[in-house]
C-alpha cells in the first residue's frame, strides 16, 4: 500500500468517527481516533487471505482492512445492511471473507481466538497470516501469556499487535504492567518483538512486513507494540482523566498530519482527499440510513 | 495336580478383564517366570507369569473374550497327561505374578 | 463374545477412542487438542492409538492452559476446522468458559452467521477419591448459555454415537462423561451408530414412578429401581443423554402416566439438571408428585466416608421414591 493510500486510508477512520459521534444515536462507542496509524500501517503488511482479529476498538482496524465504510457504518447503526445485520456492532462485527476475521469485545478474548485461526491456517498450509490487534490493557490477562507460549511451540503463523496507548480507560500503563516495554512481554517465550512509533504509519507498516514475513515463512509469531496517542476518552460512555495539556501534546502527535508532512502534500491537495473521504462518509451514511433496523424476531435467531 | 488360573479380586474399580494374548497353545510348559497371558483392564495392560512351574491343559477364555474376577481363565496342571475333570469347582489356584503397567 | 449380533463389548474408553478415529479418519478437518492426548494415548487412554494414526499436526498436546486450550479450539473451529478439546478434569472447565461462553455460544449469533464454532469439548465430572477441586459435575451451569449444546453419555454405545454426533455437530458442544463410568463396559454397533441429540433413552419401563438421571447416575437410578422392585415399587428410568436441548416429550410422556417424577443428579440441586426437567415437567403435563436428588450442599472431600455422604447413592434415591409416593 502507497503512503498516499495509507494517509487516505487514516482519514477515512477519522472521517468516519467524527460522522458517528456527530450523530444523536451514535451509540456506546470506542473510538480509533489518533491510532489509525496502527491498523493500517498493519494492514498495509497484509494480503486477501490473512486475516485480522480485533478489540472491541474495531473500527480502524475493520476499515483499514477495508470493509467497504458503508457495511460498517450500517452495522456501527444497527442496520440489517450490516455485515452481521446489525447484531454485533462495533464490538463484534466481523466480515471474513474481507479478512476481517472479527472483533471481539472481551479484553484479551481474541488472543487465543485468533491462535486457533492460526493453527487453522497452518494446518491449511497454504501460508496465511494472522493477525490480532489488543491494547495494552489486554496484557495483564493471563490469556496473552498462555497463547504467546502455545503460539512460540507450535510456531503458529501468528502477528500480535500491541496497540499501546498508554491507558487501560483510566489506569496509566506503567501503573498496570511491570515490563518496561511490552514487547518484553514476547522475549521469554523466544518471541521476536520490537516496538515502534505508533504515530508513524510507515514505520508500523515496515516492521509489520517484517514479522509478517517472518511469520508467513512458517518461523513462527512475532510481537508488535506500537506506542499510540488515543484522541478521545475511552469511550464514549467514559470520562476523560488526562488534563487539557496533556490531551492537546498528544493531538499534536497526529499521524495523519505526520504522513501529510511526509507526503509534503499542498493544503489543495489535502482538501482534494478530504473532500473525497467526505464523499465516502456521506454515501456511507445514506446506505446505512436507507437499512431498516431488525426485526425483533432477529433476537431468536442465529442462536443455535 | 490341577489348577485355575484366574485374576484375584477384589480390585478397586475393576470389574472384568479382556484376554489379549495367550503366550502358548494347550499343551506348552511353563517355568517359573514365564509369560503366560497379557490381558486388559480399562486402565491397565496385565503381564501374568507363572508363579509355578505347569502345564497350560485347557484355554478357558480366548483372545477377545472377558472374565470377571476371580473366574477360570485357563486349567493348568502339573504333568501333560493328568485327565482333566468335568468341572473347576475346588481346584486350587495357580500362584501367578502380575506385572500392571 | 458379544451376545448381541452386530455389536462388541469394549470398555467405556474404547468407544469414545473409536468414535474418534472414525471421525478423524472420515474428516480430515477433525483435530484433538489437550493434555495427555498424544503419546500418552489420554489420561484415561480414551485416544489411545490416535497420535500413532495421525500424527502430530492433528493430535496436539498441549500445556495446562484451559483459557488458550478452550480458545485456540474455538478459534480453529470458526475458521473451518473440527477441534475436540479435551479438558481432563470438569472443574478446570471454569478456566475456560470465556472462550467457550463468550465467544464460542456467541459466534452464529453475534455474526448473523457468517461464522459458527463448531468446537466440541469433552471433559469428565464425577467424585471418585480425589478430592474438593477434582470432583465436581458442573454441566448444569452450561444450560442456560444459549447456543451451547450439553451432552452426557451414560453408557459405552451412547459415549461412542454422542461422540461421533459432536464431532459433525454444527456448533459448540460439551461433552461431558464421568470418572466412574471408565471402569465400565458396553456393547456397541459394530456399524457407525451416531446417537441423536436432543433424545433420551428408556432405560428401564415402570408404571409408578419416574426417574430421569445423566451419566454414571444412571446406573445408580437402575440399582435403586431394582431395589424397588423388590418392594413392589416399578420405576421407569430414563438417560437424559442430552442435557441441552433436553427430550421433554420422552420425559413428559413417562411423567403424564406414572404422575410422579424422582430427578436424579451428582450435581447440586440448586438451578441443577432435576430443577429444570421438574419445572418444564410440570408445565407440560401438570401438577404431579415430584422429588430431586442430588448432592448434598458440600463440597466433595477425598475422604471417602465424607464423600460417601455427599454423593447420591441408590439407598438415598430409594428413600427419596418412598417419601415422595409415600406422602
Amino acid at each position: 500500500m502507497t503512503p498516499l493510500a495509507m494517509l487516505r486510508a487514516m482519514k477515512r477512520i477519522r472521517a468516519v468517527e467524527a460522522a458517528l459521534a456527530a450523530r444523536p444515536d451514535h451509540g456506546f462507542q470506542l473510538f480509533s481516533s489518533g491510532e489509525e496509524a496502527v491498523a493500517v500501517g498493519v494492514c498495509a503488511a497484509l494480503k486477501p487471505g490473512d486475516q485480522l482479529l480485533a478489540s472491541g476498538r474495531a473500527i480502524g482496524p475493520a476499515l483499514a482492512r477495508g470493509v467497504a465504510p458503508r457495511l460498517v457504518m450500517a452495522e456501527l447503526l444497527g442496520r440489517v445492511a450490516g455485515p452481521n445485520r446489525g447484531k454485533g456492532g462495533r464490538g463484534h462485527m466481523a466480515l471474513p471473507g474481507a479478512g476481517f476475521f472479527g472483533a471481539h469485545a472481551v479484553v484479551a478474548g481474541n488472543i487465543a481466538i485468533a491462535a486457533g485461526v492460526a493453527l487453522a491456517a497452518q494446518l491449511d498450509g497454504e501460508r496465511a497470516v494472522v493477525v490480532c490487534i489488543f491494547g495494552d490493557g489486554a496484557c495483564g490477562a493471563g490469556a496473552l501469556h498462555e497463547t504467546m507460549n502455545i503460539a512460540a511451540l507450535w510456531r503458529l503463523p501468528l502477528l500480535f499487535v500491541c496497540d499501546n496507548n498508554g491507558f487501560s480507560i483510566s489506569t496509566p500503563r506503567e501503573a498496570a504492567l511491570a515490563p518496561r516495554r511490552l514487547s518484553d512481554l514476547a522475549r521469554p517465550f523466544g518471541i521476536p518483538a520490537a516496538t515502534v512509533d505508533g504515530m508513524d504509519s510507515e514505520a508500523v507498516r515496515d516492521q509489520a512486513i517484517a514479522f509478517v514475513r517472518h511469520a508467513r515463512a512458517g518461523k513462527g509469531p512475532a510481537f508488535l507494540e506500537c506506542l499510540s496517542e488515543r484522541f478521545e476518552s475511552h469511550s464514549t460512555a467514559t470520562r476523560e482523566t488526562r488534563s487539557a495539556e496533556a490531551m492537546a501534546a498528544a493531538r499534536a502527535r497526529c499521524p495523519i498530519d505526520r504522513a501529510i508532512a511526509r507526503l509534503r502534500l499542498d493544503e489543495a491537495a489535502v482538501a482534494r482527499m478530504d473532500a473525497a473521504v467526505a464523499a465516502e462518509v456521506a454515501a456511507a451514511i445514506a446506505f446505512a440510513e436507507a437499512s431498516p433496523l431488525p426485526d425483533p424476531a432477529e433476537a431468536l435467531g442465529d442462536v443455535v | 495336580m490341577l489348577y485355575v488360573l484366574a485374576v484375584p479380586g477384589p480390585i478397586e474399580d475393576v470389574e472384568e478383564v479382556r484376554v489379549l494374548e495367550w503366550h502358548g497353545p494347550e499343551g506348552r510348559a511353563f517355568a517359573v517366570g514365564d509369560l503366560v497371558v497379557e490381558l486388559e483392564t480399562h486402565k491397565a495392560l496385565v503381564e501374568v507369569r507363572a508363579g509355578q512351574a505347569g502345564t497350560l491343559r485347557r484355554i478357558v477364555c480366548r483372545e477377545g473374550d472377558w472374565q470377571d474376577l476371580g473366574k477360570p481363565l485357563a486349567l493348568f496342571a502339573d504333568a501333560a497327561d493328568e485327565p482333566l475333570p468335568a468341572s473347576d469347582q475346588g481346584l486350587a489356584a495357580l500362584n501367578v505374578e502380575f506385572e500392571v503397567s | 463374545m458379544s451376545s448381541e449380533l452386530g455389536a462388541r463389548k469394549v470398555f467405556f474408553r474404547e468407544a469414545i477412542a473409536r468414535a474418534v478415529h472414525e471421525a478423524m479418519s472420515a474428516d480430515p478437518r477433525v483435530i484433538l487438542l489437550g493434555q495427555d492426548v498424544g503419546a500418552f494415548g489420554g489420561a484415561y487412554k480414551e485416544f489411545q492409538g490416535l497420535y500413532e494414526a495421525f500424527g502430530p499436526a492433528r493430535v496436539r498436546d498441549t500445556p495446562v492452559a484451559e483459557a488458550a486450550m478452550v480458545g485456540i479450539g474455538a478459534g480453529a473451529a470458526a475458521a473451518g476446522y473440527r477441534p475436540l478439546v479435551s479438558i481432563t478434569y470438569m472443574d478446570f472447565l471454569v478456566l475456560g468458559l470465556d472462550a467457550l461462553v463468550n465467544y464460542a455460544a456467541k459466534a452464529r449469533f453475534k455474526t448473523a452467521g457468517r461464522l459458527t464454532a463448531p468446537v466440541v469439548v469433552k471433559t469428565t465430572s464425577g467424585a471418585h477419591g480425589q478430592g474438593v477441586a477434582h470432583s465436581q459435575c458442573l454441566e448444569s451451569w452450561l444450560m442456560s448459555v444459549a447456543g451451547l449444546t450439553v451432552v452426557a453419555p451414560a453408557t459405552a454405545a451412547d459415549a461412542y454415537g454422542l461422540m461421533l454426533s459432536a464431532l459433525d455437530h454444527d456448533g459448540p458442544i460439551v461433552f461431558v462423561d464421568h470418572k466412574r463410568l471408565y471402569p465400565t463396559t458396553g456393547e456397541v454397533p459394530l456399524d457407525p451408530t451416531p446417537t441423536p441429540i436432543g433424545k433420551a433413552a428408556v432405560r428401564r419401563h415402570g408404571r409408578d414412578a419416574t426417574i430421569t438421571a445423566h451419566g454414571y447416575m444412571v446406573r445408580v437410578a437402575l440399582e435403586a429401581a431394582a431395589r424397588l422392585e423388590e418392594a413392589g415399587i416399578d420405576c421407569e428410568v430414563i438417560d437424559l443423554r442430552t442435557l441441552t436441548p433436553l427430550d421433554l416429550s420422552t420425559i413428559a410422556e413417562s411423567v403424564d402416566r406414572t404422575r410422579a417424577l424422582v430427578t436424579l443428579e451428582e450435581g447440586q440441586t440448586p438451578c441443577g439438571v432435576g430443577t429444570e426437567v421438574a419445572f418444564r415437567v410440570q408445565r407440560m403435563v401438570g401438577a404431579i408428585r415430584v422429588a430431586r436428588v442430588g448432592a448434598m450442599p458440600a463440597p466433595v472431600s477425598s475422604n471417602p466416608v465424607l464423600e460417601a455422604a455427599v454423593v447420591p447413592d441408590a439407598a438415598r434415591v430409594l428413600r427419596a421414591v418412598h417419601r415422595m409416593l409415600d406422602a
